[in-house]
């Protein structure tokens, strides 16, 4: 079995986000290497300011409730827990590109590459996510 | 309550965090000691079963206590080395028609979660100072789970004077008979 996971976010709401990072933290925690791609609005997801106000989709705002009664952590704590698991997260240069974002306005300890950055990596890993 | 090494609080959290948290307790805990992880959600003890398995942990089992899932996790699966085998051994079908003391040197959570019937339960760790439970004269079987817990035990109360100890072999791992839980 493969020791490595790799996970491409590409969507940026608050769904999307725990089906990211619930994968990725269980997955560390479970001694495997784990690298999350993150492109378009999947770069939401690890943005400074943006990870803090990720929306539901549109008609389930009443889940947010649910959210709290299931005391799930939010999404900066995952984001904090995941980095400490050693999870690797790397941002889309040419999508960082278009939107007109920096390095700066992500959390602290991503990487940026291109696409064949994560390629490289996810030859090895099974499997390899999409959300 | 069954006995346990260490205690995790990981009440009220939802999935990932009980693993998560079990992961970082477990780093702490001595090879061979057993953790116990308090939690409310309901998708834990397939998730920590899962994840002890994949990471090399032995999952003992799980007992639910007014809403409370308490489970029990014995860290790594090595079995300690002997190097000098002890040679006087005696196998499980043999056992069944002998009379004397089982002596169970696995930890209590792991006797509590399944023991042959009758047998006496002190960990190899406590066993030293224990020891004078035991009657010298009396034909002891010693068990553990592969044979290599027993076997260091049976050394040690041969080493004591204890003239009629067998190590079981090869241990619960591959008894199929009836066993007792006890909780």
């Amino acid at each position: 079995m493969s020791e490595k996971v790799a996970i491409i976010a590409a969507n940026g709401g608050l769904f999307d986000a725990y089906k990211v990072f619930n994968i990725a933290t269980a997955a560390a925690a479970s001694e495997k290497e784990v690298q999350i791609f993150f492109t378009f609005e999947g770069l939401n997801l690890i943005h400074k300011q943006g990870m803090h106000q990720l929306e539901m989709p549109a008609g389930k705002e009443h889940f947010a409730e649910g959210f709290k009664k299931a005391n799930t952590p939010t999404i900066p704590e995952l984001v904090e827990m995941a980095q400490e698991l050693g999870v690797k997260f790397i941002a889309c240069q040419m999508t960082m590109d278009v939107m007109g974002l920096t390095k700066e306005d992500f959390v602290d300890g991503i990487e940026v590459g291109g696409a064949v950055t994560f390629i490289e990596f996810a030859k090895e890993a099974a499997p390899t996510l999409t959300f | 309550m069954i006995k346990a090494n260490h205690h995790l609080d990981a009440k009220g959290l939802a999935c990932p965090m009980p693993v998560v948290k079990t992961k970082n307790a477990i780093k702490d805990l001595e090879e061979g000691l057993v953790l116990e992880v308090q939690a409310t959600d309901k998708g834990s003890k397939a998730d920590l079963t899962a994840w002890a398995s994949s990471v090399g942990h032995q999952y003992l089992g799980t007992v639910e206590e007014a809403d409370v899932l308490y489970h029990y996790i014995r860290k790594g699966s090595n079995e300690p080395k002997v190097e000098k085998a002890f040679g006087q051994n005696i196998s499980l079908e043999e056992l069944e028609s002998r009379d004397g003391l089982i002596l169970d040197v696995r930890e209590a959570a792991e006797y509590a979660f399944g023991h042959i019937e009758g047998a006496k339960s002190i960990p190899m760790g406590e066993l030293e100072s224990r020891m004078q439970e035991l009657d010298k004269d009396e034909e002891i079987y010693v068990i553990c789970r592969t044979g290599n817990r027993s076997d260091l035990a049976a050394q040690l109360l041969a080493d004591n004077g204890f003239k009629n100890v067998y190590n079981v072999l090869s241990g619960m791992n591959e008894w199929n008979g009836k066993t007792t839980k006890d909780f």
